[in-house]
């Protein structure tokens, strides 16, 4: 009980600090930009952890979900629907793709979801690329209007909202499901767990977050120079690296491998050029072979070196919350 | 009707390089029932090797092709080494599956941007003095390179099935393929079974890149849609089913080539996207299987 106070605590004084200080003190655009980017990432990266690190599905078409919100929203918002209506609907549409790909597949197991929503990224981006073959661009008025900090405290209300859901959901019988099937899929299915139905409503709602950082994404960006780098495979690259790095099926996880993806990339993009994205990669690798649990595994594997701090619980917590009020 | 005729050649040469395409992954998949997600890099990067054999040393590109097979098969040990013996520990196949689609997405991604710093962004190919020549058939025009890389694909699917049903090699590979553990209680040395099973795969893949790379062009980054093909052929074919890839590459390369008739050409991804669709609900077991496997 005591250590659920302290969690709340550091949560709540985590969130306060991320409200106040853009207030209070002016991070300037460059930090902000960051921020923002961030919260896209963590958006993804939790959508991703939904149906990778607790169902257990491999998804390599993030970037279809998150480019159909980004299109239907970009398009919405133009037209002069107000921009948290059209965030929403955005969402909502890539439910549509999410059951065209997901009722089929997730039927099957093996290879296909996987196959599945990679085909469904790559067609997307070809026919995209094909409608729109022009950059798109919102109205100067649009541009005029242009205020970042609600695009960050948009992006903060909905990385809060998806990280209280997705906790109220891992301690839901959902949840409960989405683990089993994860650990032992036919075990589930002989307990009497309709292990297709919940495959499906993970997806959607792993959909509906990618949705929301597509949303997100749309009104943080107003200029699209080409219709296919939204659907370009480096978002679902971006959603699996930073849950893989940070840990998968974890709640805290994507946020650390969030966090971690925007410090290295924002360093090493400055120093290294074309090859920062070959360092990715290879971390990626590195840290699928010898950290089978990310960062907030990886702590055990030290545990033993840390064992005099061990009456200190939590500090993946104090971890996690440090870079982010950077 | 010159057209529809047209159209269904070129469909049939297409489609054996899809099989061609499609026959390293199936050998991976079937073997280890690992997902090679890489192997559409790994074919791009062997039409790179062939493009720089060819410009360095100026031979034939068809006679670069044990170099670069060598060279890819040196790259599958190097990939086995590396990332897959370590996924053997895990105990259920399921999750080797899934371990190994994510550590291969890890090396597309290292892979296209290793292409793009060595060889820029822009698309490659080889022009040969035979390049431009076609055959007539029945007033069809059927290019050289198609028709070598048609021929090079049913060769490489023949040999295949000649290792793979009369050498003790073949034999080792169908014993580990059915059962590990059985085979290796036999006295089947399992791991270096696989360990040249994955590098005939990503040789196969350098023969198919060097093929493309004589009739189409390879670029860094186009490696995913060469393996979305690879996928969807061993879908139509039915996993495992390593005797039909040729015939269900033929299949897809003729729909979407007849396609074109219709639709703009650029939409074949959607197309192949449909196809699979289609297959996986109707017939999840592939065309050319006759019983439902344990999918």
């Amino acid at each position: 009980m005591t250590n659920n106070w302290k969690k709340l605590s550091i949560s709540t004084v985590v969130l306060i600090i991320m409200i106040a200080v853009p207030m209070i003190i002016d991070l300037g655009t460059g930090i902000m930009n960051q921020l923002v980017t961030l919260f896209i990432y963590i958006l993804l990266a939790e959508g991703w952890n939904l149906i990778g690190g607790y169902t257990g599905q491999i998804n390599l078409g993030m970037a279809a979900f998150f480019g159909c919100s980004v299109m239907v929203t970009h398009f919405m918002w133009v037209a002069g629907i107000p921009i948290i209506v059209s965030i929403l609907v955005g969402s909502l549409s890539t439910i549509i793709l999410a059951i065209i790909i997901g009722i089929p597949t997730l039927r099957l197991k093996g290879m296909y979801f996987a196959v599945g929503t990679l085909a469904l990224a790559q067609a997307l981006q070809v026919i995209m690329q094909n409608v729109f073959n022009r950059s798109i661009a919102a109205p100067g008025n649009f541009v005029q209007a242009y205020n970042l900090s609600y695009r960050y405290y948009l992006g903060l209300a909905a990385v809060v909202l998806v990280l209280v859901a997705v906790y109220f959901i891992r301690r839901s019988k959902l949840g409960l499901a989405m683990v089993s099937i994860r650990d032992d899929e036919q075990a589930a299915q002989v307990t009497g767990v309709n292990t297709f139905k919940y495959k499906v409503i993970s997806l959607l709602i792993s959909a509906f977050i990618a949705g929301l950082a597509g949303g997100l994404y749309a009104y943080f960006r107003l200029f699209f120079y080409y219709t296919s780098d939204i659907f370009s495979l480096t978002w679902t690259f971006s959603a699996i690296m930073a849950v893989v790095i940070g840990g998968g099926g974890t709640l805290l996880g994507p946020v650390l491998g969030s966090i971690f993806l925007v410090i290295l990339g924002y360093i090493f993009s400055l120093t290294l050029g074309q090859a920062n994205l070959i360092v990715f990669g290879f971390l990626f690798i590195v840290v699928m072979l010898f950290m089978p649990q990310g960062f907030m595994g990886g702590a055990d594997l030290f545990r033993p070196w840390l064992s005099r701090w061990r009456k200190k619980p939590g500090p993946k917590k104090s971890e996690a919350a440090e870079p982010a009020n950077n | 009707m010159e057209n529809v005729l047209q159209v269904i050649l070129v469909g049939i040469l297409v489609g054996g390089l899809y099989g061609l395409v499609a026959l390293g992954f199936a050998l991976i998949n079937g073997v280890m029932r690992f997902i090679n997600i890489a192997q559409g890099s790994f074919i791009v990067l062997g039409g790179f090797i062939c493009y720089w054999i060819v410009t360095l040393l100026h031979i034939d590109p068809y006679l670069a092709i044990p170099m670069v097979m060598a060279a890819m098969f040196i790259v599958g040990i190097i990939l086995y080494r590396s990332l897959f013996s370590p996924l053997l520990k895990y105990p259920k196949a399921e999750m080797r599956l899934d371990k190994s689609l994510l550590l291969t997405f890890g090396v597309v991604w290292m892979l296209d941007n290793l292409e793009i710093l060595f060889w820029t962004s822009n698309s490659r190919s080889i022009i040969t003095s035979y390049g431009f020549g076609t055959v007539q058939v029945l007033g069809a025009a059927l290019s050289y390179t198609g028709l070598i890389g048609l021929g090079l694909a049913v060769l490489a699917a023949a040999v295949l099935h000649i290792v793979l049903t009369r050498t003790y090699f073949g034999k080792h590979v169908r014993a580990a393929t059915e059962d590990a553990g059985a085979a290796s209680l036999s006295g089947v040395n399992v791991q270096r079974t696989y360990l040249i099973s994955t590098g005939i795969a990503v040789a196969l893949a350098g023969l198919a890149g060097t093929v493309i790379v004589t009739s189409y062009s390879v670029t860094p980054g186009g490696g995913i849609s060469w393996l979305l093909t690879a996928m969807v052929v061993v879908t139509l074919a039915g996993p495992g089913n390593m005797n039909f890839m040729i015939p269900a590459g033929i299949i897809l390369g003729v729909i979407q080539s007849a396609s074109t008739l219709f639709v703009n050409p650029a939409y074949q991804q959607p197309i192949a996207l449909i196809i699979f669709l289609l297959i996986i609900m109707f017939r999840p077991q592939g065309l050319f299987s006759k019983g439902v496997k344990g999918l």
